[in-house]
């Protein structure tokens, strides 16, 4: 395995080198946010940031997402598919639980039928190049869903921050592909290597927050109507952060904009939320899920049992966004180790 | 006195209340605040048994207005039978005054809660001290004589509260809610007089209408629109808010530019002489978006135009929802 060595100051020549071919999306701070852009100056990039407060899912899965335009000319009709889907991307220094996320992203965009080719597309043309997390926050829980925080399987580039340097390690044959263009890269010394290890040791033994999601499903499935759920949703207000920022939710409206008289018009993909009232409201007016009881219960039973139930894996990476962004500090940890402390219900009693 | 002996004496006053009112049957259940599990936060919490008081806590984090909790938006508090719990509510000046316009709007029964008044000595501004501390774990905050500490894996840093403050709160006249006899517990202001100079917004007031809409535009950009602001403000409370219609839909909900701003400029047309400067909506948004100057804009027309202030008399009209023939109009008429 070969490891290469960027020097701090070699960034800049790094994103010169790389933005001719790619759109180079890296963290900056955007007014009080660490958020992912695409850059154009590699000053601004802030890469000892502890987690970006919007998810780099963003990239794949914008905000506002343009489907298609339309125009009606005289009777044709004129579809206009989104540009820039065949454009290469790079993302730069994005954190291990983000980089897991995409495999859920991807997954669930992938199901069945209806694949949708867009964020297949992006994920399929975007290069990660990721950096370990030396400091991870105490909010953190990467390694109690299957990852930690020098996790490099997802990454097709990853770093290590060594402090005046950043030690480079191709992952993925694209990866390794990349480092071999960027020649210039020195060669990492053993001493590099041995520092990068026992920086990913602090970081591993710093995480203070394990969570135990063994067989999480089997509790939560069969105690829908447990009371558990009234107490954890006592003081949701229903605002979404918890949803909307985090790195696995997928959820999203299709709205289209019509120009009146025109003859023109765009269908655009938004974030929704399930936490949200509007989320699940009938033509009718009827809501199956009118209450915070419903929405919470909803956001842990996806996360923590139909995942596992319909893709054999969790629907939490362990960012702890939600957790540190709740106005109301609705902490998905005491949540969950409430579910923990559920009795398994006795075998029901079959009467003959 | 220093702020964290206030802290003390605040708390006592709650749980002594609390207890009193649980033990004697006065009410159901208390809404009131408890330690939060992350550095900068703190929890709304529901008790109904007096030994629990303990739980109840008083910091300068407890930022939630829990009147929020008591409108249709938010299902009601019932018991088994499904019979509307009584409820005491602690109560800081805005969460007093959100009650009370609450009722004014007919959308709350003063006569079936219990407002816990007290004397509440100010919020701290967790997005400021956020922006100082930088790309840095917080571990801890606490307030120390007139100052904020906080600290994190290798740093301690000191802010004085004063400044630290919510803008809002700076400039609060109404620290204890307003007092109504019979309703009210605790520490309460009887016929508070306002006097506002709204010197706080002068410099924006001094801006030209381009500087003004620069700042806005400025302000919004960030915008998600995952509403944390709506959802955390008392006087959002409507079951189908405007801009979730979709019968049509009436307004676009991208997070385009212009879609962002009539979001927010629609919402804050609602507010008008309904704000009650509580600040819950900027300490919700994850984005970190200041709506301060929004609101005591608000409240500068509210007060300027119809000498209204919100949330201070049971009996007063919304200035929104009555017509008086004296009401001035020289800024829905056009001059030239
Ligand atoms: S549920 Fe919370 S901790 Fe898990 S991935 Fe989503 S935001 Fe992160
Ligand atoms: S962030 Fe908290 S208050 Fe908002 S919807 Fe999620 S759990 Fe509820
Ligand atoms: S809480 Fe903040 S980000 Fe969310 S809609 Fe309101 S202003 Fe926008
Ligand atoms: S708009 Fe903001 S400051 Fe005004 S009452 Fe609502 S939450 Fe409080």
């Amino acid at each position: 395995m070969e490891y290469k060595i960027l020097k701090k100051d070699q960034i800049i020549k790094l994103y010169n080198d790389l933005t001719k071919d790619y759109n180079f999306f890296a963290p900056i701070k955007e007014k009080r946010n660490i958020v992912f852009r695409k850059i154009t100056n590699p000053e601004e990039i802030v890469l000892d940031y502890l987690n970006s407060k919007v998810p780099p899912k963003e990239i794949l899965f914008p905000e506002k997402d343009i489907l298609f335009e339309y125009k009606i000319n005289d009777n044709e009709i004129e579809l206009e598919e989104p540009k820039n889907l065949n454009e290469q991307n790079i993302i730069f220094g994005i954190r291990p639980c983000d980089a897991h996320s995409f495999v859920l992203l991807v997954n669930f965009f992938s199901q069945g039928d209806f694949k949708d080719e867009i964020i297949i597309n992006r994920r399929k043309n975007t290069i990660l190049i990721g950096i370990g997390c030396n400091t991870p926050k105490s909010t953190c829980f990467c390694t109690s869903v299957e990852g930690n925080p020098f996790q490099k399987d997802y990454m097709d580039v990853f770093l290590v921050d060594l402090q005046n340097e950043y030690l480079v390690e191709g992952i993925s044959d694209k990866g390794k592909d990349l480092i071999k263009k960027l020649s210039w890269l020195a060669d990492a010394k053993e001493m590099d290597i041995e520092k990068a290890q026992e920086l990913k040791k602090q970081a591993e033994e710093s995480i203070t927050t394990k969570l135990d999601l063994k067989d999480i499903d089997k509790i939560l499935d069969p105690n829908f109507d447990h009371p558990i759920w009234k107490e954890v949703s006592e003081t949701c207000i229903g605002c979404g952060t918890c949803s909307f920022l985090c790195p696995t939710c997928t959820c999203f409206d299709v709205i289209d904009e019509n120009v009146p008289n025109k003859n023109r018009g765009r269908r655009i993909r938004i974030w929704d939320t399930c936490q949200s009232c509007l989320y699940t409201l009938h033509t009718s007016g009827h809501n199956p899920r009118n209450s915070c009881i419903q929405r919470v219960r909803n956001r842990i039973l996806h996360k923590f049992c139909y995942y596992p139930e319909n893709y054999g894996m969790l629907g939490c990476v362990g960012c702890g966004r939600c957790v540190q962004l709740c106005p109301v500090n609705n902490d998905l940890r005491t949540i969950i180790e409430k579910i923990k402390k559920i009795e398994p219900k006795r075998e029901e009693k079959v009467s003959a | 006195m220093v702020i964290e002996n206030e802290n003390k004496e605040i708390e006592q006053l709650i749980r002594d209340l609390a207890g009193k009112l649980l033990e004697e049957k006065q009410v159901d259940v208390i809404i009131g605040y408890t330690e939060g599990t992350v550095p900068l936060s703190s929890s709304p919490i529901v008790i109904d048994k007096a030994e629990d008081v303990d739980k109840l806590i008083w910091n300068n984090l407890c930022y939630i207005n829990l009147a929020k909790y008591l409108v249709p938006r938010i299902p009601t508090l019932m018991n088994e039978e499904g019979q509307k719990l009584k409820v005491g509510i602690v109560s800081k000046g805005c969460v007093g005054r959100a009650l009370i316009h609450l009722s004014v709007e007919h959308q709350l029964d003063l006569e079936s809660i219990k407002i816990i008044g007290i004397p509440c000595n100010g919020i701290i501004n967790r997005k400021k001290i956020e922006d100082e501390i930088g790309e840095r774990e917080i571990f801890d905050i606490s307030v120390s004589g007139d100052n904020i500490i906080v600290k994190g894996r290798d740093f301690e840093k000191v802010f004085p509260f004063n400044e630290y403050m919510n803008e809002l709160c700076k400039v609060c006249q109404v620290k204890s809610p307003p007092f109504l006899e019979d309703i009210c517990v605790g520490e309460c202001l009887e016929n508070p007089v306002i006097e506002d100079d709204f010197s706080d917004i002068a410099e924006f007031d001094s801006k030209t209408t381009e500087e003004k809409w620069e700042y806005i535009k400025s302000l919004l950009e960030t915008c998600t629109r995952c509403y944390a602001c709506r959802e955390a403000c008392p006087m959002c409370y409507c079951n189908l808010c405007f801009v979730d219609q979709n019968q049509p839909v009436w307004f676009g909900k991208t997070t385009g530019y212009s879609d962002i701003f009539v979001f927010h400029l629609v919402r804050a047309m609602h507010m008008a002489g309904r704000c009650v400067g509580c600040g819950a909506c900027s300490s919700a948004c994850p984005m970190g978006i200041d709506l301060n100057l929004i609101n005591r804009s608000l409240e500068k027309i509210a007060k300027e135009r119809f000498n209204f202030t919100t949330g201070i008399d049971p009996r007063s009209l919304p200035p929104m929802m009555a017509y008086d023939i004296e009401d001035k109009e020289e800024f829905m008429m056009e001059e030239d």
